[in-house]
């Protein structure tokens, strides 16, 4: 970990339904690169909506949010900074059901130019750090819970991003299974020097991380 | 695996509603395949009665009706022949037979063996028959085929064994489903000695085809009337174009169809898929790349259906063909022509009916997809 911080975030406001909902209320945070932090607080506080501005999944109202050197309220078109730096972990898989766990890893690199070969060679490098070799050719509907979700950290981390941002990354899963991804999250997160986000409502998921972040009504807590 | 195969593997995910709607954009190409494919063969068969050798002008007894009844004194044949701009005349005796094993009046010609060229029946395989010869007969390919029968094979009609010496090929359907004989043995088996049934009329090169009829109608008021083979090919090409103008109809409906059945699948699928584009727009997929991802699978759809379509035409027209007698002779053509309309067709459609779903594909909110439940 250095002192650089990945992640800026000032006074980041975001409303839906025309003013009516405040999700994000005047954010102000900052996360250092290769950062381990986990972001807590009750359903409707703001949280998963913070998680989407710093992947850009969503575009905030006001503030200012710079992630990887990247100013995401400026910039247009956010798919390459997606794909570049981001990698996410979302509560379900969300993998793709017809294809192959092999193929569901390499989804996030048809947007860069790789060969098949480095494609393969990629995908399967991941599959065997997470411990799936041997399913690659599986469908996603023939494995477990925690396994499914061992696949969607391999296609988090295929592009090499820089940050991961895991939504509720065991709220499915058994404590057990849940033990097991949170391990496997924060040896990725030691071994590569990821920033890793993580929000979660449980606070032993929490206390793994260098840093708690609790968010209420839209605000830093 | 390549984004392409992706594509290609994308539409089986839901088969069912896949193949429904593969069947439903193949039966509208296989209709323009069918109806092309018999209006090819209509056309080549109209064209060869414009061939160069055969007679231009055809003379009928005036108000006979139909072709077959015609009663024309033979002496009308030596005297047209004088008049001027006429090259050459033949008349000719027309019947039809009912032959053991065909189902349909079978038709026979009777003519003078060096007329025959007239007639357009220039490439004999065999020997032509003896003029005067009532046991000899000439065969039409196609007829070969019905009836089964080759040269030297016999073939009973009138109730007399007639030998096969030669089977001819014009390229007219009509013809080709036919037969000729001697002149005289057919004027005597059908009792109508010293008449023809029509006179076929070859002119001179530099005589005019509406100037020759003419004069053959004025020399014979009343009693003949003329026409021509151009007239005929354009009277029948006056049809075969109808049936054009419909099987453009027909496609243009198996576009508007077609598209709306692509447009129903795809955007049921894109419904479906919601979370996962959401997923592809998270991990960085640009709204392009969602966007040809949904077009290439609604055009993977319709290029099936192209094929499925082709295959059904031609199936459907062998079908039709070989059951029903009346077109048993007509032979379909294959030209590329009409697969390229069919794929071309078949691809419109898939962009028409891909556009609009994979446009809302790539504008999906990924948040919102995210959510999707």
């Amino acid at each position: 970990m250095n002192n650089e911080n990945i992640i800026e975030i000032k006074n980041l406001k975001k409303s839906y339904d025309h003013g009516k909902i405040k999700a994000l209320n005047g954010i102000d945070l900052n996360i250092r690169k290769g950062e381990f932090v986990s972001i807590m607080g009750p359903s409707g506080s703001g949280k998963s909506t913070l998680l989407n501005m710093i992947g850009a999944l969503d575009k905030a109202d006001e503030g200012y949010i710079k992630v990887a050197g990247i100013d995401l309220i400026k910039t247009g078109d956010l798919s390459e900074f997606r794909s570049k730096e981001i990698g996410f972990v979302f509560q379900l898989h969300n993998l793709i059901p017809n294809l192959t766990v092999l193929e569901n890893v390499q989804i996030p690199m048809y947007e860069g130019s790789y060969s098949n070969k480095e494609m393969d060679e990629r995908a399967k490098e991941l599959l065997k750090s997470v411990g799936l070799l041997e399913k690659i050719d599986q469908k996603p509907t023939k494995l477990s819970g925690g396994e499914r979700q061992r696949v969607a950290i391999a296609r988090a981390l295929v592009n090499k991003p820089s940050i991961i941002l895991a939504d509720e990354p065991t709220g499915s899963l058994d404590s057990k299974t849940g033990d097991v991804i949170l391990g496997i999250l924060r040896d990725l997160h030691k071994k590569e020097n990821v920033t890793l986000v993580m929000v979660t409502h449980e606070s032993y998921v929490a206390e793994m991380a260098e840093r708690k972040i609790k968010v209420r009504d839209g605000k830093i807590a | 695996m390549s984004y392409f195969s992706l594509i290609l593997k994308n539409p089986f995910r839901n088969k069912t509603r896949t193949s429904l709607a593969i069947i439903g954009i193949a039966i509208g190409i296989a209709t323009i395949v069918a109806l092309g494919l018999i209006t090819g063969g209509l056309k080549a068969s109209t064209e060869t009665t414009l061939k160069e050798g055969g007679a231009e002008i055809t003379v009928l007894q005036n108000n006979s009706g139909q072709f077959m009844n015609g009663r024309i004194d033979k002496d009308r044949v030596s005297e047209i022949k004088e008049i001027d701009g006429v090259k050459d005349t033949a008349g000719i005796v027309r019947a039809q037979v009912e032959v053991p094993g065909v189902d349909f009046p079978f038709p026979i010609t009777g003519i003078e063996v060096e007329k025959l060229i007239l007639a357009n029946v220039d490439q004999v395989n065999g020997t032509r028959f003896s003029n005067g010869s009532d046991n000899e007969i000439i065969i039409g390919k196609t007829a070969s085929q019905t009836l089964n029968k080759g040269i030297g094979d016999t073939v009973v009609l009138f109730g007399k064994d007639f030998k096969i010496t030669g089977i001819f090929e014009t390229g007219s359907f009509i013809q080709d489903a036919g037969a000729y004989m001697s002149l005289d043995t057919l004027q005597n088996l059908t009792s109508r000695e010293g008449e023809v049934s029509m006179i076929y009329v070859k002119i001179n090169e530099d005589a005019n085809i509406t100037q020759v009829s003419q004069s053959i109608e004025d020399a014979y008021p009343n009693e003949l009337t003329t026409t021509t083979a151009m007239a005929q090919a354009s009277r029948i090409n006056t049809g075969l174009s109808a049936i054009d103008t419909a099987t453009w109809a027909i496609s243009l409906l198996a576009i508007i169809i077609g598209g709306i059945g692509v447009i129903n699948t795809m955007i049921m699928s894109v419904y479906e898929r919601t979370r996962e584009i959401g997923v592809l727009k998270a991990v960085g997929w640009k709204g392009r790349r969602i966007l040809g991802m949904i077009l290439g699978e609604a055009i993977v759809l319709t290029l099936i259906a192209g094929i499925v379509g082709s295959i059904m035409g031609i199936i459907a027209v062998e079908v039709l063909l070989s059951i029903s007698p009346t077109t048993s002779f007509i032979e379909p053509v294959f030209s590329l022509d009409i697969f390229i309309r069919a794929f071309g067709i078949a691809f419109l459609v898939g962009i028409i009916g891909g556009l609009y779903p994979a446009y809302r594909a790539s504008k999906l909110a990924p948040t919102e997809a995210l959510r999707y439940e």
